[in-house]
């Protein structure tokens, strides 16, 4: 069996190269598919924790499943906001969007 | 008979629905709905204080417990319990608010002013008060609380009146608001206190025959105390938490002044001696010199400052401070002939103050200014007028033979029994003071050689005179022959203070 | 004697009748506040053959005099409201409910045509209810509710003609003035009933006789008691409303100014005599220094007042410090007697000025003046009544007064007795000055004496009534007297303290107290028969001294200061600190502090989403690494 540290490093570089595209990227597009990246990193964690400590259960499987959903969700939330502020203020980079100040 | 403390809050949250189903083009049909209602609360709450039995015991009637929630997991078997019963202390205070709130509708009578929406939400206070004064369960007391204080805010903010003097102003949105942050802060101390109160005794219940046969560690007692005493004493006017009171009844329409400062204020009092000290005899008792103190400088203090005010409701305001004062006073004595006095001071002051905001509003709906050095020989014009605020002025004063002196002879009694001889005296000096702002404001208004300005000024309204006159039937009543209040009260205070 | 109740319950029964459907009745019920009082005082007769009954010899049995209700009720507490009658409370009941009669009879032809007519029969009957209740009181809540009570009866009737600011602010003044001193007396019962643990009178005598006081207890708790008489009996410093409340209608100033309420202040001391006896002797000499104090004030003060009312109300002050004196003196037969025949006299007085009034419209003695010749009965009359003011024999101020010498000539030192003999030659003087001046001499308001003319006979009948009992009352004192009215041995006999006091009549006092009046009555007509010469140079010779007399040694003025400068710069104060300091900075204060942190801290919300996201991960950082550290 693959040792479970695999799981998590993989899981580890996933995860920080999401927060580095969350923080770095300023096209709002990019940000959305970094987090969608972290969101698999945990997916990933889920999984493998679930295989290696409750074999017989299958808890950690479904909240993958209700991850992926979610993220499915929340991107198809996520693009029509984006495609509503490119077309109101013709760009999606996140730094010229702050109307939600004060 | 549990039914009655059933229907005492059923009726007027049926009367607030029927309200809503009226159309708001027939503001008659409103009123003609509110009189009714009215009545019948008045009649119910007669029916509870002349239908109380006596016979020692816990002094609990009516008994009435309805599951709500129970095998939660976090709660016993009993959780939380629609539990309402009436004891000696809440019979007068039902009364009380049966006796104001009928009064109240007539006085109201002359609301144009979206007048459904009014009542809807006067009588959904109302429901409120009667909750707090029937329930035995902490968490449905907090509820009524709440449903109790709420609708101040609306009632101020729409139908209030801002008040401009010479320096400043009070809009009513201030009042509004300052008067709801005030009550929902100390609701907040009264909630953590439940929450604490209800962990501690692990019983897995809010209802307070439960509670209170628990016996708390003493520790916890003085820490809890004071979050109670706090929370409901600024409902209750304690110094120096008091400022929301006479900005609130200056602010609000006549009706709601008089259920404000003639019941909701005695819902802080009530709830200082139904939880506070009914729970934490030994946090009372190591608090008790602090009550003290502060009940006597809130009734110096309201009392000097009702001397200094020109504006009619001003002075009526402090003096509901420096009244209420008495009250706390009575309260901090822990014997039973103070705190006898204190709940009769609840009444008579909940009867007298209430007239005397029906009558400022009388004054006010014609004249359109309340500053006293602007009247002058009004007992010309309107002599019963006149001779209803002098009686509730005479009542608030301490005249014999009214109900105010029982309830403050019954005060000062306890206090030089319970040791607190210079709160006692000083207590009888506010009482000498109040006759000063009292007089003085007759003699400014009513009194003197006629102010020709006011030559078009009526005499009251029917509805006014017969609202005032009921409230003067009580006082006198209480004032001649107080058996009948204190026999009920007595019984439970002796219970409460476990001698 | 269980009637007894009766006598309080009418007079209350006709208020509550003529305050609902007095409109209604003809003459507005006049004729049923007068039929209350007068069967009260035929009730009176009944009461007093009762009380003679009991009595064995010169005992009394209290017990049987008493009657009573539990008002109040609950563990150790009881509040019982009880009446009784004894020798004290039989010589009230005689005054009360007869100057009551003599008054309302008077009242009739007085305030005829008055628009509040009803009103005043009522409010009189309200009067006359409480004042019977608080002589009739068998304990202290009654005496309480009852002294409160005709303090609030003087009150509307001092402000009965309420469209007059000055009457308005007198009634005020009354009510106040009278209410400082009830601070003082409620916080005495209260005192007694702590340790006493009753509010029963007997009962809390036989608890101090017993010794259940301490001195020092005691002796404060009848001080406390004591300023509530000095309110109502207008003693020094309180008597300031007295002279004010002559704003009022003159009959009441008769019934309740001079006959009735101010001296329930000597009555409750009177009554409490057995306290004083056991406190400390300071409890006594503070008595006797304030009656001595207000005699000679209101003595030298009605030498300069020009308000006819006003210089009775000032001799009014004056018996009311020589009562004090008495009761100072442990006589409380001396001080009764003297109540018994000042009640008389000084409502004959007030009546009769008020008959002046009535005729002339006019009260200032400068404008009046030659009316003996248009009104002789009304002359007549108010010469006895002001002889026996200045006690002259053998009218009954004479007797009273000379028994109030002797007692303290008998037990205060020298001072004392010198003062009170010195006041007697005063009161002559000035006594003599308004007789003088309203009735002798030349008119010097023409017009106003025209139209003056004797009273109708409603109200000269009651004048004549009291003129009798004026020269009569005083006999009471001898045991002959006293043998014919059924209690033997006089009134020294039938009213004491301790044992029967039997009428002294020492020929020195009597001789040196009609000297000094004589004295007085004679430099009366020295100085200001005629033109007044005399009376004007000798005010101009002790100017200081008469201004100081005219501002009533300046007490009303530092009253006042003290109201304007103390009392409401003081509410002013409050009222300032509760809106400035407790509402504006404290209230207000705290809410813009919360406002100004929540603009302080909006300015965190830049609206840009990476700056979001790096507090995001700064915080999941901060507290991984905390829970790693602390390892919950």
């Amino acid at each position: 069996m693959i040792p479970i540290e695999n799981f998590l490093v993989l899981s580890g570089i996933l995860f920080s190269i999401g927060i580095y595209g969350v923080l770095a990227r300023r096209n709002a597009v990019l940000i959305i598919m970094s987090v969608e990246l972290m969101l698999q990193a945990v997916s990933i964690n889920f999984i493998a924790f679930a295989v290696y400590l409750h074999p017989e259960q299958f808890t950690g499987l479904i909240f993958a499943i209700f991850v992926i959903t979610i993220a499915a969700a929340e991107v198809g939330l996520a693009l029509g906001i984006i495609l509503r502020i490119f077309r109101n203020k013709g760009t999606a980079n996140v730094d010229e969007v702050d109307m939600l100040k004060w | 008979m549990d039914w009655v403390l059933f229907a005492l809050i059923a009726i007027p949250v049926g009367a607030v629905l029927v309200f809503m189903l009226i159309p708001s083009r027939y503001p008659q049909l409103v009123r003609n709905v509110a009189v009714v209602s009215g009545f019948a609360m008045f009649v119910l709450s007669v029916l509870v204080f002349v239908k109380y039995e006596f016979g020692g015991g816990s002094g609990l009637r009516f008994d009435l417990q309805l599951d709500w929630l129970e095998n939660v997991a976090f709660l016993g078997e009993n959780g939380i319990t629609y539990h309402l019963a009436v004891d000696g202390i809440s019979a007068p205070m039902v009364l009380l608010t049966g006796i104001v709130i009928f009064a109240g509708v007539f006085i109201s009578w002359n609301i144009d002013y979206r007048n459904k929406d009014y009542f809807v939400l006067l009588f959904l206070l109302v429901s409120g008060v009667f909750g707090v004064f029937l329930s035995l369960d902490l968490f449905f007391l907090f509820f009524f609380y709440e449903v109790a204080v709420l609708p101040m805010y609306l009632l101020i903010a729409v139908w209030g009146a801002s008040s401009h003097f010479g320096t400043f102003t009070r809009t009513k949105e201030y009042a509004a608001m300052k008067l709801v942050l005030y009550l929902v802060g100390g609701s907040v101390l009264i909630f953590i206190g439940i929450i604490a109160t209800f962990m501690e005794a692990g019983q897995g219940t809010f209802d307070l025959p439960v509670l209170g046969a628990v016996t708390y560690d003493e520790n916890f007692q003085k820490a809890v105390f004071p979050l109670f005493a706090l929370g409901f004493g600024i409902l209750a006017g304690l110094w120096p938490f008091h400022t929301w009171s006479p900005d609130g009844h200056v602010a609000a329409p006549t009706a709601v002044s008089m259920l404000h400062a003639g019941v909701l204020m005695k819902l802080g009092a009530f709830g200082i001696l139904r939880v506070a000290i009914t729970l934490f005899p030994e946090g009372a008792e190591f608090w008790a010199p602090v009550l003290m103190t502060l009940g006597v400088t809130g009734a110096l203090y309201g009392a000097v400052s009702a001397m200094a005010q020109r504006d009619l409701k001003y002075m009526v305001g402090y003096s509901s401070v420096s009244h209420m004062g008495f009250v706390l006073m009575g309260l901090a004595t822990l014997t039973t002939i103070g705190v006898n006095g204190a709940v009769l001071q609840m009444f008579a002051h909940g009867v007298m103050t209430a007239l005397m905001f029906a009558m400022v509003g009388a004054v006010y709906d014609q004249a359109h200014v309340r500053d006293m050095t602007l009247f002058g020989g009004l007992a010309q014009k309107t002599p019963r007028l006149a001779a209803f605020f002098a009686i509730a002025g005479l009542s608030s004063l301490g005249l014999p033979g009214l109900a105010g002196f029982v309830a403050e002879f019954h005060i000062f009694v306890g206090t030089f029994r319970a040791g607190y001889e210079w709160a006692g005296v000083l207590g009888i000096l506010a009482a000498a003071i109040t006759a000063t702002y009292i007089l003085r404001m007759l003699a400014m208004a009513f009194f003197g050689p006629f102010n020709e300005r006011w030559a078009g000024l009526k005499e009251m309204r029917l509805g006014e005179q017969f609202g005032g006159a009921l409230l003067i039937v009580f006082i006198v009543f209480m004032g001649v022959w107080p058996a009948p209040f204190i026999d009920r009260i007595s019984e439970s205070v002796e219970f409460i203070l476990r001698v | 004697m269980e009637e007894a109740w009766l006598i309080p319950a009418l007079p209350a029964a006709a208020f509550v009748i003529l305050l609902l459907f007095g409109k209604y009745l003809p003459r507005h019920g006049d004729w049923l506040a007068i039929g209350a009082i007068a069967t009260s005082f035929v009730l009176f007769f009944f009461v007093l053959a009762d009380l003679l009954d009991d009595m064995v010899g010169t005992e009394f049995d209290k017990a049987l005099g008493q009657s009573g209700i539990e008002w109040v009720s609950f563990g150790d507490f009881e509040l019982r409201l009880g009446f009784q009658v004894d020798q004290l409370a039989i010589v009230m009941l005689a005054v009360v409910t007869f100057i009551t009669l003599m008054v309302l009879v008077y009242s009739t032809g007085y305030m005829k045509g008055d628009p509040r007519y009803g009103w005043y029969f009522a409010a009189i009957s309200l009067f006359a209810a409480a004042m019977l209740t608080l002589v009739l009181a068998d304990n202290f809540l009654l005496l309480y509710a009852a002294w409160e009570g005709v303090g609030f009866g003087s009150y509307l009737l001092i402000g009965f003609w309420h469209e007059k600011r000055s009457a308005t602010e007198a009634a005020k003044k009354a009510f106040i003035t009278t209410r400082i001193g009830d601070v003082g007396l409620l916080i005495g019962i209260i005192l007694l009933w702590r340790e006493a643990g009753t509010f029963d009178m007997s009962e809390i005598f036989e608890f101090a006789e017993s010794g259940g006081y301490s001195s020092e207890y005691l002796t404060m708790a009848v001080l406390f008691l004591f300023a509530g008489a000095v309110g109502k009996s207008a003693q020094f410093p309180l008597h300031v409303w007295l002279p004010d409340a002559m704003e009022g209608p003159t009959p009441v100033s008769a019934l309740i100014h001079a006959a009735t309420m101010v001296v329930a202040g000597v009555y409750l001391v009177a009554r409490l005599m057995p306290l004083f006896a056991a406190a400390d002797p300071i409890a006594l000499n503070v008595v006797t220094a304030i009656g001595l104090t207000t005699v000679m004030m209101s003595a030298t003060m009605g030498l300069v007042a020009t308000d006819i009312k006003r210089v009775i109300a000032y001799s009014t002050i004056n018996s009311l410090g020589l009562m004090m004196v008495a009761l100072g003196s442990l006589s409380v037969s001396a001080a009764m007697l003297y109540l018994f025949a000042h009640s008389f006299f000084k409502a004959l007085l007030f009546l009769s000025a008020g008959s002046v009034i009535h005729a002339t419209e006019r009260q200032e003695v400068s404008e009046l003046g030659g009316l003996a010749r248009r009104m002789p009965v009304t002359a007549a009359v108010f010469a006895v009544g002001a002889l026996s003011m200045a006690g002259i024999v053998p009218l009954a101020g004479f007797w009273a007064k000379d028994e109030i010498l002797n007692v303290a000539g008998d037990s205060q030192n020298f001072v004392v007795y010198g003062f009170l003999m010195l006041s007697v030659f005063i009161t002559a003087l000035y006594m003599t000055r308004v007789v003088i001046l309203t009735f002798l001499g030349e008119p010097r308001d023409r017009e106003a004496h025209q139209h003056a003319h004797d009273a109708e006979p409603v109200m000269t009948l009651p004048l004549l009534l009291l003129a009798g009992l004026t020269v009569m009352a005083g006999f009471v004192v001898f045991d002959g007297v006293g043998e014919a009215l059924g209690f033997p041995g006089g009134i020294g006999e039938f009213v004491f303290l301790e044992g029967p006091e039997a009428f002294h009549f020492p020929w020195d006092v009597a001789v040196l107290s009609t000297l000094s009046a004589v004295a007085g009555l004679a430099g009366g007509f020295y100085f200001w028969s005629g033109a007044a010469e005399p009376a004007r140079r000798a005010g101009e010779l002790f100017r200081p001294a008469y201004e100081i007399l005219k501002r009533k040694f300046f007490m009303d003025d530092i009253y006042q200061w003290a109201i304007d400068r103390v009392v409401l710069a003081a509410g002013g104060v409050i009222a300032w600190f509760d809106r400035n300091v407790v509402n504006d900075t404290g209230v207000d204060g705290s809410a813009r502090l919360g406002v100004f942190a929540g603009f302080g801290m909006k300015f965190l919300e830049t609206g840009k989403l990476p700056n979001y996201a790096l507090a995001i991960v700064t915080g999941v950082i901060v507290l991984a690494i905390v829970f790693m550290v602390v390892r919950v």
